[in-house]
């Protein structure tokens, strides 16, 4: 560190071909966080990284490290400075680093989870009517009692065409946070990549299993909460906090980092059938597949022409979006 | 048995160190917010200092002992009685069945009591943990503040009840209260030169700040910053603020999150990911601090502190929450 007594880059690893510069920043006595890049980007490349070498660091198991956080382009380091010195934990991630040294080597464990989803559901309409009638009477995000129209008019396509890309497109977990057992999910296809603003005061309550979007990232929501997301439908319980059935049997939680959601339509009969199957026959049988990404093949399909083409199609039809939509 | 009879203002399980390790998950450690006084209450009834006692905020708890056992009460002065009959703090005591514990409200100093009962709080640990959350309502007793009528159940005490009790500390080892508070803290990870100004920073570290009254377990909010506070004009890609930044985890407990202008401590039960730079943290040894600063009345000060001189000060606390500070 420099003289500045306000310096917190305890240490850097230069770029190099297959990733950006890192920084290590000092957050506090028994925290560090390691950061990809000076410039604030959220691209899944980065993720993929990320979560690679967070396995690698988790895998040696060392003394007095009590928890890493990923997310999309930072990971934070939680650590005993009474057992392991800031020091030691950053060779620890300098190593991990050198072992994945090209594109070739990331390669990312990642379960791809099949969830059933009911579109403009009972009672996530129940939710924006009570925020309508208690919190915002004018919410300009709330059309004909739900938010799917706003969430088209922001992107300048039809409520079709929104259920298609919610439908389209599998929607990686860059890591866990900010609400028990919640996941950010990216679209891992750009041409789903929707974007919209975030309530504006937030909600007060939200159903358990209400799916919903805000910025880039859908959010399933796992206990029965406030929130910000746009929503758009209910799937199935995704948390237990009592861990009765037996995908919960090790913990609460169903997501792991790196995992992948895909949605699929069904009614909303179903979804509350299988929310008895969940939390009170506890015969409920997910499905979940087995696999994997590799950087280099995403990447490569990713900067293919079709791709780009379909993303800049939807990023022009976005520009008009933006400007008619009301702000929030 | 303890048989609630007034639940008071907020009264929760919790232990220390807390819920370790579930950050990723979207839960934060929770646990005593002032560990210190709730390591010493344990000390004084010859339990590990993180074992699970009561934490009393604001105050007016009630309760009925269905035995025997041991105790000690600590933390900020609520006048608390046996049976009418005043306690002195920091020191075990005998108290008998049918004995009634009573708490008044909260001292000149500090916002928090702990009570700790020989043998633990006895609370199914969630996680592995006792401590409530209650903002995400799990752990510690039904995921709740206690109420009326509430039962809670206590541990094997360790030892018999007339070693345990009339425990005192040595001289000087109580950790002193006041209404202006001095929180020790490392800079880092979001500061000068990239995301604050250099007198943003001078003025974190000097300017006196009143405790808001919106505080509360998940956060402990201060005042306004100037605008001038931030190195640049928005957030880029993270938001339209200065203060956005894309989504990053939250190095809780402790870490000073700049909220649009507003800088918030987010402490024991606070979001562990967000989108909001983060400037400082507390250091570990002076969280308790945070814990008994009385929201609307007292005020907090950040000065600036180092790795070394934050680690010496976890040793040195750790040291004093044992038996060799009894007297």
């Amino acid at each position: 560190m420099s003289n500045d007594k306000y310096d917190v880059i305890l240490d850097t690893m230069d770029a190099t071909e297959s990733r950006l510069e890192i920084l290590f920043r000092q957050a506090g006595d028994g925290f560090i966080q390691v950061e990809y890049g000076r410039k604030q980007r959220a691209a899944l490349q980065d993720s993929f990284r990320m979560l690679a070498i967070n396995d690698i660091i988790k895998s040696k198991s060392i003394n007095g490290l009590i928890e890493t956080v990923p997310g999309i382009r930072t990971n934070l380091l939680h650590f005993d400075p009474e057992i392991i010195s800031y020091q030691e934990l950053i060779e620890n991630v300098k190593e991990s680093e050198d072992s994945m040294s090209t594109i070739d080597d990331v390669v990312l464990e990642s379960r791809i989870i099949n969830l059933p989803i009911a579109f403009e559901d009972s009672e996530t309409k129940k939710s924006v009517a009570k925020y309508v009638a208690e919190v915002r009477q004018d919410a300009p995000n709330v059309i004909n009692g739900y938010n799917i129209e706003y969430m088209a008019m922001c992107n300048g396509v039809s409520v079709a065409e929104v259920k298609k890309m919610l439908l389209g497109t599998e929607w990686f977990n860059s890591g866990g946070g900010f609400w028990p057992g919640g996941a950010f999910l990216w679209p891992m296809d750009p041409r789903c990549a929707l974007v919209v603003p975030k309530y504006n005061p937030p909600r007060t309550w939200t159903p358990e299993g209400a799916v919903g979007i805000g910025g880039p990232c859908v959010f399933t929501y796992t206990t029965p909460t406030g929130g910000g997301y746009q929503l758009f439908g209910r799937t199935i319980p995704i948390f237990q906090f009592a861990c009765k059935h037996p995908m919960f049997k090790d913990g609460p939680f169903l997501y792991r980092n790196a995992d992948r959601v895909r949605f699929h339509e069904t009614t909303e009969k179903e979804v509350l059938e299988i929310y008895g199957h969940v939390h009170e026959k506890f015969d409920y049988e997910y499905i979940i597949d087995q696999g994997e990404i590799k950087a280099k093949d995403y990447l490569k399909w990713y900067n293919s022409e079709d791709i780009q083409t379909g993303m800049k199609k939807l990023k022009e039809k976005q520009a008009v979006g933006v400007k008619e939509a009301p702000l929030l | 048995m303890l048989k609630v009879i007034n639940g008071g203002i907020e009264t929760l399980v919790e232990d220390w160190p807390g819920r370790l390790g579930y950050l990723g998950k979207g839960m934060s450690a929770s646990g005593a917010f002032d560990n210190v006084s709730l390591g010493f209450a344990n000390v004084l009834v010859g339990n590990p200092s993180g074992k699970a006692g009561l934490e009393i905020t604001g105050g007016f708890f009630e309760a009925e002992f269905s035995d025997t056992t041991v105790i000690a009460v600590t933390g900020t002065d609520m006048k608390a009685s046996i049976n009418g009959e005043p306690i002195v703090m920091w020191e075990s005591l005998q108290v008998e069945k049918g004995d009634i514990i009573k708490f008044f409200q909260i001292g000149a100093v500090g916002f928090r009591s702990y009570l700790a009962v020989a043998g633990g709080i006895d609370v199914p640990a969630y996680l592995g943990s006792k401590s409530t959350c209650v903002f995400g309502s799990y752990g510690g007793f039904n995921g709740r503040k206690l109420e009326a009528g509430d039962e809670i159940q206590i541990g094997e005490p360790k030892g018999s009840f007339s070693e345990l009790s009339r425990n005192r500390l040595k001289e000087g080892v109580v950790p002193e209260f006041t209404n202006a508070w001095e929180l020790r803290a490392i800079v880092g990870p979001n500061t000068s030169p990239d995301y604050v100004s250099q007198k943003g920073m001078d003025y974190l570290f000097s300017h006196t700040s009143k405790i808001q009254h919106t505080s509360n377990r998940s956060a402990y909010r201060l005042e306004e910053l100037p605008n001038s506070f931030f190195a640049r004009t928005d957030g880029g890609v993270g938001g339209s603020h200065p203060s956005n930044i894309i989504d990053h985890a939250y190095a809780i407990r402790g870490t000073l999150n700049i909220c649009g202008n507003t800088p918030i401590l987010l402490v024991a039960d606070g979001p562990t990911l967000g989108g909001y730079m983060c400037t400082l943290q507390v250091i570990n040894a002076d969280l308790w601090k945070v814990g008994q600063g009385t929201p609307n009345r007292d005020t907090m000060k950040f000065r600036l502190s180092s790795q070394e001189e934050a680690t010496q000060a976890r040793i040195k606390q750790n040291k004093l929450l044992s038996k060799n500070s009894l007297a």
